[in-house]
């Protein structure tokens, strides 16, 4: 591992600065929270860091507190931490079980909220160092190459696929993400923070240099509303979506209200299906409208040479989803 | 000797579930495994491995390295001119110097030029590991890229560029580029005799053995001897390996192997690691610490070879087999470290039989030794072939394996007992076939079907050649002396109780040095599957001998101690002995997500006589395991374009968890034959070679679908059924 010094964050504001004196210092900086992706990143020589601004010494950053509006969750929490907690649990069920499908126990422990959310792709392209575009390049291997797990909507130029199943969760749940930066703080809505490639195919979202995902807002749930995030793995434990789907329903006795469906695994972001979503509001949910929410989900994907079975299986995905939540009583 | 199948009577240690003697050193964190070696003034060494399938090496400039501080000696192909006998072999074969002396495919340590992505392009010792790891970005290397090859059969195409100059066909061990044949009878004439010809392919691809330890080594010199601390399966193997690769006599080496973490046939004999680490330290005069990332162990050293079947089969209308034909290619890498063989044809009784294997050069890593070498896939193949063929004559398979399967070995030599009737006949009862199997496949109503499958299989059990030294001290001690290792079967544990056995005292009097050749005698190493058979057979004979001096010269008293020694080399008269056993497995497949369950699984094996029960039923559970993971998970994919692995890594092989692994039931048919240690038959490989056919024949059951390429993935299930 190329050796790298650590520099203790008293508060955001300082972590903000440690990390712009040291670019301005012509080294690289990094933010750091557990550690679990970036650690890896540097073992690979991925990335390379010269300072690792360590943003665990910043107290009270991994809380979830009650606000008048719904709930504020601290960047720092861990995912073990987020997934048993009460208010999570109870009112927004979807988050709990995302943040409890990720990777294993031990990384749960120490991997963050806002590290799950800001998670490098794992396309193995980009994983091995090919010179990609995640990597500094200005090609993406996966198009014409190995692409079983990779984009079916969204794609080009790069065709990742988001690797976060918090960050489908908190789109579904409607939640604002606040950022520290060096002109202060701003808060942008789930769905400006996530970036599509042809925005810029070097990055997952809009983060700036030196800006750092503090805390997460999430809307309160009105009555009625019940959530569920159902994960396809290519095993039991210890790896990414195949595909996800985080569904929130708000349903007055049979018939659902509104609903906020997102895909995971099938796009370089958290993918939401405004239309689906349109089309199940004021409706009861039953085997016909699932099946017909689930051919709409999929219009418009275009698959590569080896992920044309993410179509049937997204549909399989998102019509039970649906229907699975909906019987919930 | 006694007779076939005798009852057997019950032994006093030998068949107890017995926990392994050194189990608390082991969770404890108290036992000393290779990398947890350290020796005063120890430098750590990194390797550069190619970042090219096929590249000729113009010049390496290792000066900037050399010149970082810390950096203490390089190694390249230019200063390192040492040949890896077991890295590359005519033939494939093993422990044989004559083969390895007429070897034209010469593998070195380092090589010009490099013909797989991790092939190692040279190695630093520095005074830690991030100095070496930093050093090794400063060696600059100027590569001629060459053209590439991955697949076996696109190696023989005559266009495809040539990975040694005789062409990609690997040399037999007559140095003759021919495939490896094996006829009985004529199968044209079986055809003609056939009333129905199937033809199919069937394709398997590259797993690593992924053992939990990654490869580590240390060396040291004292004058002109080596010491190696190294996690081997054989340390005597590892011995003359090493010292023939380095052209120093055997008594210069010592090899030192106590605790380790797995193998499963990648770290028989010698490994080029050990060689690196030895003139590392050799040239920076000190003590050499060599680490493999798990990076390195996927691409580095070996697992199996993927292989490509063609299998042409007659049959009478009534299911009697007539004809086998089997045209297979096995992708060995670019050096041949195994035969490349594909076994199971051999387990049928059929009159014409003719089997033609291509062992074929490719620009991947290199393939070798993975439990059961040949089997897993080969069984794959012929399995999933034999169960078509059954329900395309309308038979169950359990009915058709019984009238086909092997009564003789090849069928003309008897074995030495023979259960395999009983294995498959008392496995469908209490696996319930008949309820579970599904007549008409996939017709269960409904997304989620459920089928079940079988397979067996047969597995050598040879008698060998071995040592054993027990020593009797005046306080009652018997140390046991065995060259062997334990891989992680439990041998030191198995063989203190046959010693406890065969002295008949209590296994807490006995201790066992083990796992290091200064201090041991010859064993052939845990390869095979033959450790119990052969040195267990040893420690018997030495407490036999011992006893006789007991005896003689009554218990020993103050200093004295008694020693009783064997080295027999015991045959067979004229048979074969095998271990058998049959695998039924029930799988659950959600058809519209791909989704592939096992929901019971049960293994029967006839392992001669059970040394140690629940030592014995790990090794079939893991074994079941490592053959799911095999059928629905594990892959090397490689990028076609540039001829670089993508998935080498457990997360990347998608290796199964704990998670994804079902309750494994293993039921155990117990005989003596009269040979081995009280009976004792093979037992560690076998349990994974009926498994990878017996779940990808349930999944056909579920779904209606022949699934003809591994690994049986959801986008493969998905495709399938669209």
């Amino acid at each position: 591992m190329k050796s790298f010094a650590n520099s203790n964050a008293r508060d955001l504001q300082h972590a903000v600065t440690l990390a712009q004196q040291t670019r301005q210092q012509g080294h690289a900086a990094a933010f750091v929270g557990g550690g679990s992706d970036l650690l890896a990143l540097v073992k690979e020589r991925i990335v390379g860091p010269d300072v690792l601004v360590n943003l665990k010494t910043i107290k009270g950053l991994d809380q979830v507190k009650p606000a008048n509006d719904g709930v504020n969750i601290g960047g720092l929490i861990t995912l073990d931490a987020l997934s048993r907690h009460d208010l999570i649990r109870t009112r927004y069920t979807v988050l709990a079980e995302a943040a409890e499908t990720v990777a294993t126990p031990q990384i749960r422990n120490v991997g963050t909220l806002a590290g799950n959310v800001c998670q490098r792709p794992w396309c193995w392209y980009f994983r091995n160092g090919f010179p990609c575009y995640k990597n500094g390049g200005n090609t993406c291997f996966s198009f014409v190459g190995e692409n079983q797990f990779h984009a079916i909507f969204g794609g080009g130029p790069s065709y990742i696929v988001h690797p976060s199943d918090t960050a489908v969760a908190l789109l579904a749940l409607d939640a604002k993400f606040r950022i520290a930066g060096p002109s202060g703080e701003r808060i942008l809505p789930a769905a400006e923070f996530f970036a599509l490639p042809q925005q810029n195919p070097a990055r997952e979202n809009v983060l700036a240099p030196d800006e750092a995902l503090a805390e997460i807002q999430v809307p309160v749930t009105r009555m009625g509303t019940r959530s569920t995030y159902h994960k396809i793995m290519d095993r039991e434990a210890w790896t990414h979506a195949v595909v996800s789907a985080a569904v929130v329903l708000e349903m007055d006795k049979q018939v659902c209200r509104s609903a906020r469906v997102v895909l995971g695994g099938v796009a370089p972001i958290p993918w939401r299906l405004p239309k689906v979503e349109q089309m199940l509001a004021g409706q009861r949910i039953n085997e016909a409208l699932a099946a017909k929410a689930a051919e709409t989900a999929l219009e418009g994907a275009k698959p590569l040479a080896k992920n044309a079975y993410k179509v049937p299986l997204t549909k399989g995905v998102v019509r039970r989803t649906l229907l699975e939540l909906a019987a919930r009583g | 000797m006694r007779q076939q199948n005798a009852p057997m009577p019950p032994l006093k240690t030998v068949g107890h579930a017995t926990p392994r003697i050194d189990a608390a050193e082991r969770v404890t964190g108290k036992a000393t495994y290779t990398n947890d070696v350290r020796l005063p003034g120890m430098l750590y060494a990194r390797i550069l491995r190619s970042a090219h399938p096929h590249a000729r090496i113009r010049r390496i400039d290792i000066s900037k390295a050399l010149a970082l501080p810390g950096v203490k000696t390089i190694l390249t192909h230019e200063n390192c001119e040492i040949v890896w006998g077991a890295g590359g072999i005519s033939g494939g074969q093993q422990y044989n110097d004559d083969i390895k002396k007429i070897t034209k495919h010469r593998r070195y340590v380092f090589n010009n030029p490099v013909r797989f992505v991790g092939d190692p392009v040279a190695a630093v010792a520095a005074v830690n590991r991030h100095v070496a790891e930093e050093a090794l970005r400063l060696i600059q290397v100027d590569y001629e890229v060459l053209n590439f090859v991955l697949e076996p059969e696109e190696a023989l195409k005559p266009d495809a560029v040539k990975i040694w100059p005789e062409g990609n066909l690997s040399l037999n061990a007559q140095n003759q580029a021919q495939p490896a044949t094996t006829r009985r009878g004529n199968v044209e004439d079986g055809f003609r005799a056939s009333d129905v010809v199937f033809e199919d392919r069937y394709t398997t691809t590259f797993v690593h053995n992924a053992q939990m330890e990654p490869r580590s080594c240390i060396a040291t010199w004292e004058g002109d001897k080596l010491t190696l601390y190294t996690p081997t399966q054989g340390i005597s193997n590892c011995r003359s390996d090493t010292a023939r690769d380095l052209g120093i006599p055997q008594e210069k080496v010592q090899i030192i192997c106590q605790y380790m973490g797995g193998g499963f046939g990648n770290k028989n004999q010698n490994q080029d690691a050990d060689l690196i680490t030895a003139m590392l330290s050799k040239q920076a005069g000190a003590p050499v610490k060599l680490e493999f990332t798990r990076k390195d162990d996927f691409i580095g050293v070996h697992g199996r070879w993927p292989t490509v079947q063609y299998y042409k089969v007659g049959v009478t209308r009534d299911g009697v087999l007539k004809a086998i034909q089997l045209r297979g290619y096995s992708g060995m890498g670019p050096y041949r470290k195994n035969t490349g063989a594909i076994g199971g044809i051999d387990l049928y009784q059929c009159p014409h039989i003719e089997s033609v294997i291509y062992p074929v050069y490719t620009n991947k890593t290199v393939s070798g030794n993975f439990r059961g070498p040949e089997y897993p896939q080969g069984f794959y193949g012929i399995e999933s072939m034999m169960d078509d063929v059954a329900y395309k004559l309308k038979m169950d398979p359990v009915e058709f394996i019984l009238k086909n399967m092997t009564r003789k070995s090849r069928d003309e030599v008897p074995y030495t007992n023979y259960s395999l009737e009983e294995c498959i006949h008392r496995g469908a009862e209490a696996f319930e076939w008949k309820k579970r199997w599904r007549p008409q496949p996939g017709s269960d109503g409904g997304p989620i079907k459920r089928g079940a499958g079988v397979s067996f299989m047969a597995f050598r059990s040879a008698l060998g050649r071995s040592n054993a030294v027990i020593r009797l001290d005046a306080k009652g001690k018997y140390s046991v002396f065995v060259g062997v290792t334990d891989i992680g079967a439990g041998a030191k544990t198995t063989m203190a109780m046959i010693a406890a056995e065969a002295l008949a005292v209590p296994l807490s009097k006995v201790e066992v040095v083990w796992g290091d050749t200064d201090r041991c005698p010859y064993s052939v190493g845990e390869s095979g599957s033959r450790t119990t058979i052969q040195t267990g057979y040893a420690v018997i004979q030495a407490a036999d001998a011992l006893k006789r001096q007991i005896a003689e010269k009554g218990l020993p008293t103050g200093q004295n101690v008694l020693v009783g020694s064997a080295s027999p080399n015991p045959v067979l008269d004229g048979k074969v002995r095998a271990a058998f056993g049959a695998h039924f497995v029930e799988v659950e497949v959600d058809t519209d997500l791909g989704t592939v369950r096992v929901l019971k699984y049960l293994a029967v094996h006839d392992s001669g006589r059970i040394m140690n029960p629940l030592a014995a039923k790990s090794q079939i559970k893991g074994g079941a395991i490592m053959g799911i993971g095999m059928a629905l998970h594990e892959d090397l994919i490689y990028d076609r374009r540039n001829g670089q692995p993508l998935t080498a890594g457990f997360y990347g092989a998608r290796l199964m968890t704990h998670r994804d692994a079902p309750e494994i039931e293993v039921m155990f048919i117990e005989s003596d034959d009269g040979y081995g240690p009280y009976g004792a038959k093979s037992i560690g490989e076998s349990s994974k070679v009926p498994a990878v056919a017996a779940v990808a024949n349930a999944v056909f059951n579920a779904i209606g679908r022949r699934m003809k390429d591994l690994p049986i993935t959801r986008d493969k299930i998905l495709g399938a059924l669209a």
